[in-house]
C-alpha cells in the first residue's frame, strides 16, 4: 500500500480488545477481510468465518488466550500452516483460531541423543535442512512438507513416502509440551525419555486432531543420513502388473525406504503441473522405488527390484544416475497433489488404506466408482503402505458436481473398508469422514472415544464437531451406508 | 495505510459496467482463470515473503488469490481492507515458482491492483507524488535526463557533503536518507552518448544485431551498466541499436494498478521495436515486464497478438549471451563473487543458471552460492518506498543470508542494486554490489590493457549450451 502505515486500533467486541491485550494488537486479526482466508484449509469444500485469529509468541500467550476463551465460552482451535486435507482447522462454529505460525523456532537440537526441540509452527522440512550439514535428518515427510508445520504434523500423526521404513510421525515423537483445554501446561515426557511407565499419553495425544490440547513444544527423534540410497522408476502399460510389483517386492523381503505408485490420470496431472519429469503419458502406472541403508545390501536389492518388475512386464524401469535426477523425480511426485490444479479447477482427495494384496481389487473398484459419477479420478500414492490417495477432480462451480465427488469420495472410502482397511491413512478424519467413522466403529466404540476427549476437554470449546460424529447427525450416516452398501 | 473519507467519496462511477464480475466493478478485472487452477493446497506459503514476515495468511499467496476470488464471489468488496495485502505484495514471483499448479499470482495481483486504483483512486498529496513519479516523471526520458542532470549538479557541486554534514537529511524519510547515501556516481546515458549513432559497430566480424532497452531511470543512475552492456555484445560480435523513440517498460505502472499508462507505453514499445530480430535487456523487472506485454492486452486481440510476437524477441543479456556464445576472459578478477537471484530473472523468466555461468568463466574468480539466492531483497520496484517497514524487514532476511567472507555480490537488476547496496550499508558490510555484464566487462577490459587480443581469444567461445 502507498505510504505510511496508520496504527491499527481494536474497534469491535470486547473480546477483540482483550484478546489484543493477551497477544499484541498487531497479532491479533478480526475483519471479515482479514479473516476469509481463514476460513477453511487444505480441505475447501466446506468453508466457515472464524471469529477472530490470534498468532500467540509463546507457550505463555497461548495458555492466557485459551484460558480467556474457555472462561468467556468461546469455542477455539489451533491451525499450523491450514493444510490439513481433511478440514481440522477449518472453524466450523466460528472459532477464534490460535494461530502457531509465528511460534516457528527450532529451539535446540542434541546430536549425541537424536533429538531436537521444535516450536510446534516450525515448518517440517526445515528441521532436515537445519541438521543435514551434519548428516541428520528428520523422517517423517508428507508430502507437504515444504510448508506444513511439526506441530500439525503431529495432530494429523502425518506420513510420507518414508513412512514405510521409518514409521509415521508417532514414532518418532519424544516429547511434548501442551496446554489444556483450560489453559494448563502440562509437559509429557519431559527429557524425551520414551517409553515412561504409565499410559501411554504421548501416543494418545498425536493423532487426535487438535482435539485434546494445543501442543507448543515438541521433542522429536532426529536420524542419521543412510549410508546410501538408490532410487528406481518403472513404468507399466498395465496398472495390475504396478499393483503386483509392490506385493512382489515387500514378499521380496524388501523393505523399500519408500514405494509409491501413479496412474494414468495423475501422471497426466503431474505432467501438466510445475515439475514435469517426461514420464510417458500412455502407460498405466508408474513405481517410485526407494531402497537406502548400508552401502553393501543396496544394489543387491536393486537387482531383485529390477527383477521382479521384469516378471511384471515393465515396460521401462531406471535407477537415478545422480542426486538431480532423484530430486527431480521427487519434486514430481511431491507437488503432486497440487499439480491436479493444472488439470481440472477442484479436487477432493481420499485417503484410505487397505491391505497391500488387494491393490489391484480396490484400484479396479475404484476405477468403477469414475465411470458411475462420471468424474476423473487420479490415484497418486503410498503403495507399498497400502495407503491409497484417489483423487477425484471436479468442478466446483458446475451444479452438483461438488456433491457428487462427495459421494464418490465416499464410495472410495467403503471400498477400502469392504475390504478390511481403513478410512484413513494420515490425512485424519476432520470434519471430512466424521461420518465415515461408522464404516469402521460402531456406536458403542465411538462412544468410549468421545468419553476420552471428555476427559480433555469437557466443555468440547476446542476443536468441536472434528473427529467424532455427533448422535443427531447419525441418521443422515446410516442412509449414506445404505445407499453405498445398495450400489 | 489509511484512506481518508474524502478518498472514499471520490470514488467514481464505473467506467465500463458491462465487463464487471461481481464485486469487480471496472474493465480489466481479475481472470477466473487464473484462480480456478488454484487448488488451495497452501504449497507456495513459505516462499512468499511477506507470509514469512506476518505469518498472516492474507499475506501469502493462497491468501491473496482467495481474497481476490472471495471479491468475485460477492463475498467482499473492493476497499481499503482488501487493498492492504493486495498492495503489501512484493510482486517477487517467488509464489510462482513454488506453486505446483502454475497459478499465475503475480497476473492476479497486478489485475487487481487495477480494480482498486479504479475504485479508489490516489488523491490529495499521495495522488500528487504518485502522478508525479508514474505520469510525469518515468515516460519522458528528457525529464528524466534534467533530473539526472540536477542530481549530478548536486554530487559534483559539494551540495551533497553540505547536506550530509548538515543534516538535512535528517527530515528526509529514513529510506531515501538510506537510497541518498547509496546513489551511484552518474554518468552520461548512453542514448546521449551515442545520440547519432544508428548502429554501434561489433568489435570483429559481425555475428547478430540486437536491439537494446535503455530504460528510462536505468540510462540516468545506471548509464555504466547500459555502457557495460553495449561492451559486452560489441566484444561478442553483436551488432547493437538503441531504438530512440524507446520508452519506460510500465512495469511500475502495471504494479501500482496503473493498468491504462501500462498499456500506452507497452504500445510505444512495441512500435519502437518493430524491426528488431532480438531485444535485449538487463534490468531484470524491465525484461519480465516486456514479457509480459501479452498478458496486459488479453481483452484486446490486435494488441495481443503484436505482443506476442514481440515479447518473443525479448532476453536477458546473461541468456542472450549464453546461448549465443561469448568468449571466455583470459585475465584475472582474484574476487570471492556471490550471486543474488533477481526475482523477475529467476522467478519470472526462469534464468538462473545462466548468469552463474558467466560468472565462473571469468578466471580468477571465486564463486560462493549463498543460502535462498532466490528470495527477494525488498526492492520489488518502487515497493521499498511506498512500503518501507515491510521491504526493510525483508532485506534484513536476505542481508542474513550474504555469506561472510564474498567480496562483491553480483546481480541482473538494477532496482535489487540499489536494495542490496542499502543492506550493506546499513547492515555496516563491505561488499561491493555490482552487474553481471560489469563484471564481463571489466575482465574484457584487463584483457585488452594486456595486450590480449581478440585474435587469439577468437577461439575460445563458449557456448553456454555445451
Ligand atoms: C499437497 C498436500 C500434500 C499432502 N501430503 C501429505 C502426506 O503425504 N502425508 C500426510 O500425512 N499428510 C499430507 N497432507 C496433509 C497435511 O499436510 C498434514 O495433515 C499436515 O500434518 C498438516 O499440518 P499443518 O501444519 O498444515 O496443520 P493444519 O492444517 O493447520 O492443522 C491440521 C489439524 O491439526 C491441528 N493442529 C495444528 N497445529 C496444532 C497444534 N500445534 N496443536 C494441536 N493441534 C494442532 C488443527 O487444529 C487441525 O485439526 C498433504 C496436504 C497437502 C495440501
Ligand atoms: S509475488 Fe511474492 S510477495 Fe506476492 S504473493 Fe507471491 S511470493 Fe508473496
Ligand atoms: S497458489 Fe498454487 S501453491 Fe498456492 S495454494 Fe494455490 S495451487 Fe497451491
Amino acid at each position: 500500500m502507498l505510504f505510511a502505515k496508520k496504527k491499527k486500533k481494536i474497534d469491535g467486541d470486547k473480546h477483540y480488545v482483550s484478546l489484543a491485550n493477551i497477544v499484541g494488537e498487531t497479532a491479533i486479526l478480526y475483519k471479515k477481510e482479514d479473516l476469509v482466508s481463514y476460513d477453511c484449509d487444505g480441505f475447501t469444500i466446506h468453508k466457515s468465518m472464524p471469529k477472530a485469529v490470534v498468532f500467540p509468541k509463546s507457550t505463555e500467550e497461548v495458555a492466557a488466550a485459551v484460558k480467556y476463551c474457555a472462561e468467556n465460552k468461546i469455542p477455539f482451535l489451533a491451525r499450523g500452516a491450514g493444510t490439513g486435507l481433511s478440514g481440522g482447522a477449518i472453524p466450523l462454529n466460528g472459532e477464534v483460531i490460535i494461530s502457531l505460525a509465528k511460534m516457528k523456532q527450532l529451539l535446540s537440537v542434541d546430536f549425541e541423543n537424536r533429538q531436537a526441540v521444535v516450536q510446534p509452527g516450525f515448518v517440517n522440512l526445515k528441521l532436515t535442512n537445519s541438521i543435514a550439514n551434519k548428516g541428520y535428518y528428520y523422517a517423517p515427510d508428507p508430502s507437504s512438507q515444504y510448508v506444513c508445520t511439526i506441530g500439525g504434523n503431529v495432530a494429523e500423526n502425518a506420513g510420507g513416502a518414508h513412512c514405510l521404513k521409518y514409521g509415521v510421525t508417532t514414532n518418532h515423537i519424544l516429547g511434548l509440551e501442551v496446554v489444556l483445554s483450560n489453559g494448563e501446561i502440562i509437559e509429557i515426557s519431559e527429557n524425551g525419555i520414551p517409553d515412561a511407565p504409565g499410559y501411554d499419553l504421548l501416543g494418545l495425544l498425536t493423532g487426535s486432531e487438535g482435539t485434546l490440547g494445543i501442543v507448543t513444544k515438541i521433542t522429536v527423534r532426529i536420524l542419521k543420513n543412510p549410508e546410501g540410497k538408490q532410487t528406481v522408476l518403472a513404468y507399466f502399460d498395465k496398472a495390475e502388473d504396478g499393483s503386483h510389483a509392490v506385493s512382489d517386492i515387500i514378499s521380496a523381503g524388501i523393505v523399500p525406504a519408500a514405494l509409491e505408485m501413479m496412474d494414468k490420470t495423475a501422471i497426466e496431472g503431474v505432467e501438466a503441473g510445475t515439475y514435469p519429469v517426461g514420464h510417458p503419458r500412455d502407460i498405466e502406472a508408474l513405481l517410485l522405488i526407494e531402497v537406502d541403508g548400508v552401502a553393501a545390501g543396496i544394489d543387491e536389492q536393486i537387482e531383485e527390484i529390477l527383477k521382479v518388475c521384469k516378471q511384471r512386464n515393465v515396460r521401462e524401469v531406471k535407477v537415478a544416475e545422480s542426486e538431480e535426477e532423484r530430486g527431480k523425480w521427487w519434486a514430481n511426485r511431491k507437488t503432486g497433489f497440487g499439480a491436479m490444479g493444472a488439470i481440472s479447477p477442484d479436487y477432493l482427495v481420499q485417503d484410505g488404506v487397505i491391505p497391500r494384496s488387494r491393490l489391484p481389487k480396490v484400484l479396479q473398484n475404484i476405477s468403477e466408482i469414475s465411470k458411475e459419477s462420471g468424474l476423473r479420478i487420479a490415484n497418486i500414492f503410498h503403495a507399498g503402505d497400502g495407503n491409497l490417495h484417489p483423487l477425484i477432480l471436479f468442478d466446483s462451480r458446475i451444479p452438483g458436481e461438488t456433491e457428487k465427488a462427495v459421494k464418490a469420495g465416499t464410495a472410495c472410502l467403503k471400498a477400502c473398508a469392504d475390504v478390511g482397511g481403513s478410512i484413513t491413512g494420515e490425512h485424519g478424519v476432520g470434519i471430512e469422514k466424521i461420518e465415515e467413522m461408522r464404516f469402521i466403529f460402531t456406536d458403542e466404540e465411538l462412544e468410549a472415544q468421545t468419553k476420552i476427549r471428555e476427559v480433555f476437554n469437557p466443555e468440547n470449546l476446542l476443536n468441536k464437531g472434528k473427529l467424532f460424529p455427533t448422535p443427531s447427525r447419525c441418521m443422515d450416516v446410516k442412509k449414506v451406508i445404505k445407499e453405498a452398501a445398495a450400489n | 495505510m489509511a484512506v481518508t473519507e474524502k478518498e472514499l467519496q471520490a470514488k467514481p462511477e464505473p467506467s465500463c459496467a458491462s465487463t464487471s464480475l461481481s464485486n469487480y466493478l471496472w474493465d480489466d478485472h481479475p481472470d477466473e482463470n487464473k484462480w480456478a487452477d488454484c487448488v488451495h493446497c497452501g504449497m507456495c506459503l513459505e516462499s512468499c515473503p511477506t507470509y514469512l514476515e506476518t505469518g498472516q495468511e492474507q499475506h501469502s499467496p493462497r491468501g491473496r488469490v482467495h481474497l481476490i476470488k472471495s471479491v468475485a464471489e460477492g463475498k467482499l468488496e473492493v476497499n481499503e481492507q482488501f487493498m492492504d495485502p493486495v498492495f503489501q505484495c512484493l510482486d517477487c514471483r517467488a509464489c510462482t515458482t513454488a506453486c505446483p499448479a502454475d497459478v499465475d499470482v503475480g497476473g492476479l495481483i497486478e489485475e487487481a491492483r487495477g480494480q482498486v486504483r479504479q475504485a479508489m483512486p490516489l488523491t490529495g498529496w499521495k495522488g500528487t507524488v504518485s502522478n508525479f513519479f508514474l505520469k510525469d516523471l518515468f515516460p519522458h526520458q528528457n525529464r528524466l535526463n534534467m533530473l539526472g542532470g540536477l542530481l549530478k549538479f548536486y554530487q559534483k557541486s559539494g551540495l551533497q557533503n553540505v547536506a550530509r554534514k548538515t543534516g538535512a537529511m535528517k527530515v528526509m524519510p529514513e529510506h531515501l536518507v538510506q537510497m541518498e547515501a547509496i546513489m551511484p556516481e552518474l554518468k552520461k546515458p548512453v542514448q546521449k552518448r551515442y545520440k547519432d549513432v544508428d548502429v554501434i559497430p561489433a568489435k570483429g566480424e559481425p555475428k547478430a544485431r540486437v536491439s537494446m532497452l535503455t530504460g528510462c531511470i536505468m540510462d540516468v543512475m545506471f548509464s555504466d551498466i547500459n555502457q557495460a552492456t553495449i561492451n559486452v555484445l560489441t566484444h561478442n560480435n553483436n551488432e547493437v541499436v538503441l531504438p530512440k523513440n524507446q520508452t519506460c517498460c510500465g512495469a511500475l505502472h502495471v504494479h501500482a494498478g496503473d493498468r491504462e499508462t501500462g498499456k500506452k507505453l507497452a504500445k510505444q514499445n512495441i512500435e519502437a521495436f518493430k524491426d528488431a530480430d532480438k531485444v535485449v535487456v538487463n534490468a531484470a523487472g524491465c525484461g519480465c515486464a516486456l514479457k509480459e506485454y501479452p498478458e496486459l492486452f488479453r481483452n484486446d486481440l490486435e494488441w495481443k497478438e503484436k505482443a506476442e510476437e514481440f515479447s518473443k524477441k525479448v532476453e536477458d543479456i546473461s541468456k542472450y549471451l549464453y546461448d549465443t556464445g561469448y568468449e571466455k576472459p583470459k585475465s584475472p578478477i582474484n574476487k570471492k563473487i556471490t550471486y543474488h537471484d533477481a526475482c523477475h530473472l529467476a522467478h519470472g523468466q526462469g534464468v538462473r543458471h545462466e548468469p552463474r555461468q558467466l560468472l565462473k568463466d571469468i578466471p580468477g574468480v571465486e564463486y560462493v552460492e549463498q543460502p535462498n539466492a532466490d528470495t527477494c531483497c525488498g526492492s520489488a520496484g518502487i515497493y521499498n518506498i511506498t512500503n518501507p517497514e515491510m521491504a526493510g524487514a525483508v532485506l534484513e532476511r536476505k542481508m542474513e543470508n550474504v555469506p561472510d567472507d564474498v567480496e562483491m555480490i553480483s546481480m541482473g537488476n538494477p532496482g535489487c542494486m540499489l536494495q542490496m547496496a542499502v543492506g550493506v550499508q546499513k547492515y555496516g558490510r563491505r561488499e561491493e554490489i555490482v552487474h553481471t555484464v560489469q563484471l564481463l566487462d571489466w575482465a574484457y577490459q584487463e584483457d585488452e590493457k594486456n595486450g590480449i587480443g581478440k585474435s587469439s581469444a577468437q577461439q575460445t567461445i563458449a557456448t553456454g549450451k555445451e
